[in-house]
């Protein structure tokens, strides 16, 4: 079980839908908690709501990822 | 400009994800075609925006906002009349003789269609201009580097080729043209939030309106007389210079933006990358070309927004985006644009040393050192090319430092290679009588024109080494005016010869010339899946965009 699932995740590093999903993604999150412990600073909220379109940005990336045609893998 | 822990990690993110591209494509490569043509198997979506992801280098990103702070709403004729139409026509009429042909680098489309010498020449001054230039976006990137982060000049620069190196040598073209979508999408979603910001800043549209020289926000209006609009230069020259040559003599000769499209599943995908990628390039002055428009508004209400000065005492136009950055963004999102900024210097030089890597083994290694040897040899020296490619550019980079106008001068070398180039294609993809001697002839006297112009004329303090005949008013002008005399030199020069030089042989002409080539049907009912509908959207948009903000 836990063998197929790392086989599904690094078949899906060959998507490179899914690696910009995964970037940002990461990018997302990490702004996202970055911005609850930097409220003060000017400009905060452009964090938060930076962070919530790079999220959803690349949930769409990924999900585009499993609707996979044969050429689109890297 | 002070980061933080969050937008170093952001910058490393960046770093780790671009070279884990090159590890993971480092399997697939093993051959020469798979290296430096990505074995013709890249998807639509990937080479339309790889497409215009090469073109987004430094000068793109810092230099459109430069001149939309210097121009302002003019500049979008570099996009609305300056690409799209160019992209179009490269499509719908170019790239059936491109990708038919079965050329793998547009210098061996000249071989094809001429001979032997036209494309050797053609070979090694697109090598010359590919080094060059990847050698200015790196000089570009440490300076930028250095000025606003206080980063040491040597290490931004081994650095950034040291990564460049790295993906393009893991992992071929294809490392370069999946790196140049991520950057893409970095660059489009980093710089987007400083549109909106700056905008709220400023006041929104009527803050602008209210703010901004009338003069800067119009495509047409003064462009009766190169005197009467910011940019200096007359209605003629933008047309026939810039929308017409070097429009099209960029996006339909240059191998550095074709090769994107040949590297397409087939020739119907590659038709439509470049129409397709026409598409979001309608829309890149938003991100690109605003934010200078916004900083003007900005200086006018607020302290604090003024340019610095450079070194030749002149305001620094080039600092338009950093300053907004550093002013409007907070650490977090800062460390996303600044990865943007990075991003777009690195996806230029990668796709110079990928086109420069392409060029020389196909075009003059194979062909003149060592024809015949095996897939392997050429795929052994492609992956050498690319560490000569970098280290040719570092020295460039280098070079640049020690002169103040090397950019401009970069400006006036595509004029003097891509203009001429394109009346050379024009006649021999469309005249079947136009011959190997005429093409060279004219491409000689063309890129000779150029040089003799600039040395006849000054703009800006800058030219007229022989005489000045002509004061142009900027250098923009002098560009576009510069390349609109090379072309039409080697026009001339190529009909005239041709019609006294013998001809190829008529049969060796099919699938390389128009009349001699069975026409392409865009039959296609998918409105999607046909070059022909794609072409007729993006071109209503573009003009309904020049009447609207005319």
């Amino acid at each position: 079980m836990l063998s197929s699932i790392k086989l599904i995740i690094m078949n899906k590093f060959f998507d490179l839908r899914f690696v910009i999903g995964a970037f940002f993604l990461v990018v997302g999150i990490m702004l996202l908690i970055y911005s609850f412990f930097n409220e003060a600073v000017a400009h905060a909220a452009v964090n938060r709501w930076s962070a919530i379109f790079f999220i959803v940005f690349a949930v769409v990336m990924i999900l585009l990822s499993f609707d996979k045609k044969p050429e689109d893998k890297l | 400009m002070n980061l933080h822990g969050i937008d170093y990690s952001i910058i490393g993110l960046y770093f780790l994800f671009v070279l884990g591209i090159g590890f993971l494509l480092k399997k697939r490569i093993k051959t020469a075609d798979d290296f430096l043509m990505s074995a013709r198997n890249i998807p639509l979506w990937i080479t339309s925006l790889a497409f215009i992801s090469a073109n987004l280098g430094a000068q793109e990103v810092l230099g459109m906002a430069a001149n939309g702070a210097k121009y302002g709403l003019y500049t979008a004729h570099f996009y609305w009349l300056g690409a799209v139409f160019a992209m179009v026509f490269l499509g719908l009429f170019m790239m059936p003789f491109y990708y038919g042909s079965k050329a793998r680098s547009v210098p061996e489309y000249l071989k094809f269609r001429f001979d032997e010498k036209t494309r050797t020449f053609n070979a090694f001054t697109f090598a010359a201009m590919t080094i060059f230039s990847s050698g200015i976006s790196l000089y570009a990137l440490a300076m930028l580097m250095q000025v606003i982060l206080g980063w040491d000049f040597n290490v931004s620069i081994w650095i950034a080729a040291g990564i460049v190196l790295a993906y393009t040598f893991l992992g071929g073209l294809t490392s370069a043209v999946y790196n140049e979508v991520l950057q893409f999408f970095l660059i489009v979603l980093g710089i987007a939030p400083l549109v909106y910001i700056g905008m709220q800043q400023a006041g929104g549209l009527q803050g602008i309106l209210a703010n901004v020289d009338n003069a800067k926000l119009h495509l047409w209006k003064g462009m009766g007389s190169a005197a009467t609009n910011p940019m200096g230069t007359d209605a003629f020259s933008m047309i026939f210079g810039l929308g017409f040559v070097l429009a099209f003599g960029y996006w339909c000769t240059d191998f550095l933006v074709v090769q994107r499209a040949m590297i397409s599943h087939n020739l119907n995908d590659a038709r439509r990358t470049p129409i397709i990628a026409a598409l979001p390039k309608i829309f890149m002055p938003l991100i690109v070309i605003v934010p200078g428009i916004i900083l003007l508004a900005l200086q006018k209400q607020f302290s604090g927004f003024e340019l610095p000065l450079n070194v030749n005492g002149q305001v620094d136009y080039n600092m338009t985006l950093p300053l907004l950055l550093s002013k409007l963004y907070p650490s977090g999102i800062l460390g996303v644009g600044i990865t943007a900024l990075i991003a777009s210097f690195m996806s230029g030089m990668a796709g110079n040393v990928t086109a420069f890597n392409t060029v020389f083994t196909f075009d003059i290694y194979q062909t003149h050192i060592k024809p015949n040897a095996g897939e392997k040899h050429y795929l052994n020296v492609g992956k050498a090319t690319t560490v000569v490619g970098i280290l040719l550019s570092i020295l460039t980079a280098y070079v640049a430092r020690g002169f103040n106008s090397i950019m401009d001068l970069l400006q006036l070398v595509f004029g003097f290679v891509n203009a001429p180039l394109f009346a050379t294609f024009l006649l021999g993809m469309f005249w079947k009588k136009s011959t190997a001697n005429g093409a060279f002839w004219g491409l000689l006297s063309g890129t000779g024109a150029a040089a003799l112009t600039y040395s006849l004329t000054t703009a800006e303090g800058k030219g007229g080494s022989i005489a000045n005949l002509h004061t142009f008013y900027s250098g923009t002008s002098q560009a576009f005016n510069i390349a609109w005399i090379a072309f039409v030199v080697c026009f001339i020069v190529t009909a005239v010869i041709s019609l006294f030089t013998e001809k190829k042989p008529e049969k060796e002409l099919v699938g390389l010339v128009y009349s001699l080539t069975p026409r392409q049907q865009d039959k296609n009912r998918i409105w999607y899946k046909n070059p022909l509908w794609i072409a007729v959207i993006v071109l209503v948009i573009t003009l309904a965009l020049n009447v609207i903000f005319y």
